[in-house]
């Protein structure tokens, strides 16, 4: 009953999304709404007023700098309320825990992964510090990052793991991303501009362009590290809640 | 035929049907989750659609990359965001969902109502 309801009610949905979508304009269309109103400009003056040269990192990193402000304020809220929630393992005692995991990866499996990560770690470095001129950018790295720690993390262990990133080192780098970007504001408003403007009329004229980039890489490491070191943690937090489950 | 061609339109709606129906039907509080990924996916895939052009190329400036043939970078941009803020989400509620399982042993949603129920009704007697 409720199945069948449900279906209904997703078939009329399912019937308007797709009227809405027969008289939406033809995709890929140059003459369409949305390639025409605000986007030209952003192409256009994106390298003189950022000195990105991938525009996406320009708009958001520059452009749209408050809104990503808020959304590195997203992820640290987040991580705080898993924190809060799940509680954070203790320092020390994480040696406790023994590896629960009935099934033993394979000498193949241990070898692999100490192998894979440190390249894996080198392309998230890549993607962090080249993001303001081919596709990557902070996010990006540090969700490698993570990705990196997931890996290594399900094979050897959470005692291991958290050995290599010990907690202190991450609670000092959780804020690294909201921190960088209050900094880099903050460098803005001394250098003459506004908050969050990379620009310092005032003090370096002559200095401009690549003072500029060298703010916007600054934002990029602390988003990549600060994002990384969350994930990393949210990762940890919800390991040690299963290894209470199993050993109690 | 319009449709036909914003084919990519039509799949991020499908997607979106698929997700709202993992959401109402399913009683696996992880399933649900899993549901709710799927339409966020899909919002994204749709928004990211909406900046194609055809024959366009990144919008990176390098060399004599001319701007006007470059695909729309705003939706791309705001898609990060948008993916950035899903990550937070499923985490706070897997999160939430663990705590969940501890205290019930379920992740059965009507189970887990009916436990709730049933210690409201233990808390009234009890007063009463």
């Amino acid at each position: 009953m409720k199945r069948t309801v449900s279906l209904l009610f997703i078939a009329a949905l399912a019937a308007l999304l797709l009227y809405v979508v027969a008289n939406m304009p033809p995709m890929g269309d140059p003459a369409n709404p949305t390639a025409t109103h605000v986007i030209p400009r952003y192409l256009e003056n994106a390298e003189e007023e950022t000195h990105t040269e991938n525009v996406i990192t320009g708009i958001i990193l520059n452009y749209r700098g408050y809104d990503t402000m808020g959304e590195v304020t997203v992820i640290f809220c987040a991580l705080a309320a898993v924190l809060a929630v799940l509680g954070r393992e203790r320092r020390g005692a994480i040696e406790g825990f023994v590896d629960r995991s009935e099934v033993v990866s394979s000498t193949i499996v241990r070898t692999m992964v100490r192998f894979m990560v440190p390249f894996i770690l080198l392309f998230s470095l890549y993607t962090i510090f080249h993001g303001e001129s081919s596709p990557g950018g902070g996010f990006q790295g540090g969700a490698i990052i993570g990705g990196s720690m997931i890996v290594f993390t399900t094979i050897f262990g959470l005692a291991e793991s958290s050995r290599r990133v010990p907690q202190r080192i991450r609670a000092a780098l959780e804020g690294a991303a909201v921190m960088g970007f209050f900094l880099v504001g903050a460098l803005g408003l001394l250098g003459g501009g506004e908050f969050l403007t990379y620009a310092w009329p005032k003090v370096a004229p002559g200095l401009q362009p690549s003072l500029v980039v060298w703010l916007t890489i600054l934002v990029e490491v602390g988003i990549g590290l600060g994002g990384a070191m969350v994930l990393t943690s949210i990762l940890f937090a919800m390991i040690r809640e299963e290894e209470i489950a199993t050993a109690s | 035929m319009r449709l036909l061609h914003n084919y990519h339109y039509v799949a991020a709606m499908v997607l979106f049907c698929i997700g709202l129906y993992t959401v109402i039907v399913r009683r696996n509080i992880v399933k649900k989750l899993i549901g709710l990924n799927i339409m966020e996916t899909s919002v994204f895939f749709f928004f990211i659609s909406l900046g194609y052009l055809d024959g366009g190329m990144a919008p990176i400036r390098v060399g004599k990359a001319d701007p006007s043939r470059m695909v729309n970078p705003l939706p791309q941009a705001l898609i990060l965001t948008g993916i950035v803020v899903a990550v937070s989400v499923t985490a706070l509620a897997l999160s939430l969902v663990i705590l969940l399982y501890r205290q019930y042993g379920t992740l059965d949603v009507d189970r887990l109502m009916r436990e709730e129920e049933q210690s409201e009704t233990a808390e009234r007697e009890e007063r009463g």
